[in-house]
């Protein structure tokens, strides 16, 4: 007897796109290309206040940026993961009094179809506010703990070193953050 | 006895009045410091000489040099290092200062300023003498020093622009879309 797989229903595949730690193609591109902004800013400050020559310091540069795009991307991915929840949460009467409201004259609609749309919603919603969130706040704790570092605790340090390890360091503990479940 | 008493008074007066006229020759106390509290290239330096006479005399043609700042290394801004003073009387002192900057960084030996003087109006021969030597300083490299002490206001708010993207979109796409559903909470709220 062969088995046919089951066509997911469209609710299903919701379902599993809203538990599912995956990104969508288009979310990874907006998670790298932010990782790499944010991770290239501090480049400007270690070569015009601890006068890091650019040329000489171009390989180090390039290597720890690379590395700080790929931890600061996972934190944003982990950060995003952890929020939706809670937005899809606070925002499910919110959604579904606006889809009420936006099909209340079409009366083809049945039940299902209404809440397939509702759950439809609150998962864009809840993706879009998720990772705008996630965003702003790796962003604001990466640059406030690489200022922290580089100009506090690793002053006296050489500058390529104070770049190393506040950079690195910064991008370590975002996505060591990251990974807490609350 | 009242003759003989005048011919005393005269002679201890004479006495008295030879002795003053017999004055030490002038000697002059030579320093040289550095005024600055940091030695850094590019930036100036300043340097304080000072002449005192502990003689009796007067000290004639004074003539301070200070050849130990070679041209290749440093440049005089102010001042001169060959200066000449005509004259400086017995218990007074005499200053002189030059601003010289050096033009690179590293170990240097502040050594020794020359002065030479007559010691009186009919000397020969003039004194020749050396000022204190400040000893060795080490001039630091002006980026050292600019990272160190200088604001970099401008840097900062560079930093701060280029910050502002990443920061404020995200922080503004989120905030528009919480207030647009906690707005529609509201309204249900209020009905």
């Amino acid at each position: 007897m062969t088995q046919k797989q089951k066509a997911l229903s469209k609710e299903e595949e919701i379902l599993l796109q809203d538990f599912s730690r995956n990104v969508s193609t288009k979310s990874n591109a907006l998670f790298y290309g932010n990782a790499f902004i944010v991770s290239a800013i501090p480049i400007w400050l270690f070569w015009r206040i601890h006068f890091m020559d650019l040329l000489t310091s171009s390989p180090l540069f390039l290597i720890i940026t690379c590395l700080s795009t790929y931890l600061v991307s996972f934190a944003y991915k982990k950060t995003k993961f952890v929020l939706k929840h809670k937005v899809a949460v606070k925002r499910e009467d919110a959604i579904s009094r606006e889809i009420s409201k936006m099909i209340a004259e079409d009366k083809k609609m049945n039940k299902k179809e209404k809440d397939e749309r509702v759950l439809w919603k609150k998962n864009e919603v809840s993706d879009y506010e998720a990772t705008t969130f996630s965003i702003f706040y790796n962003n604001a704790l990466f640059l406030a703990v690489v200022i922290g570092l580089s100009f506090f605790l690793l002053k006296s340090f050489s500058p390529s070193f104070n770049y190393i390890l506040s950079v690195g360091l910064s991008s370590g503990l975002i996505a060591l953050l990251s990974t807490g479940t609350k | 006895m009242d003759n003989w008493l005048k011919i005393c008074i005269v002679v201890v007066f004479a006495v008295a009045t030879t002795g003053n006229e017999e004055a030490t020759p002038a000697k002059l106390l030579f320093s040289k410091q550095i005024l600055n509290k940091y030695l850094v290239e590019g930036m100036d330096i300043v340097i304080k000489y000072s002449l005192f006479n502990v003689g009796g005399t007067a000290a004639l043609d004074v003539q301070v040099a200070d050849n130990t700042f070679g041209p290749q290394d440093f440049e005089v801004v102010g001042g001169q290092l060959k200066v000449t003073i005509d004259r400086i009387p017995p218990g007074s002192n005499a200053t002189h200062v030059v601003v010289i900057r050096p033009s690179k960084y590293g170990y240097f030996n502040f050594t020794a300023a020359e002065v030479s003087y007559l010691p009186s109006e009919y000397a020969a021969e003039a004194l020749v003498g050396l000022s204190s030597e400040p000893g060795q300083g080490a001039i630091v490299p002006f980026k050292e020093y600019d990272r160190k002490f200088s604001p970099h206001l401008l840097d900062w708010l560079s930093f701060a622009v280029m910050s502002m993207p990443s920061l404020v979109l995200p922080y503004a796409l989120w905030y528009s879309s919480k207030t647009k559903y906690e707005a529609i909470m509201t309204q249900k709220k209020d009905k």
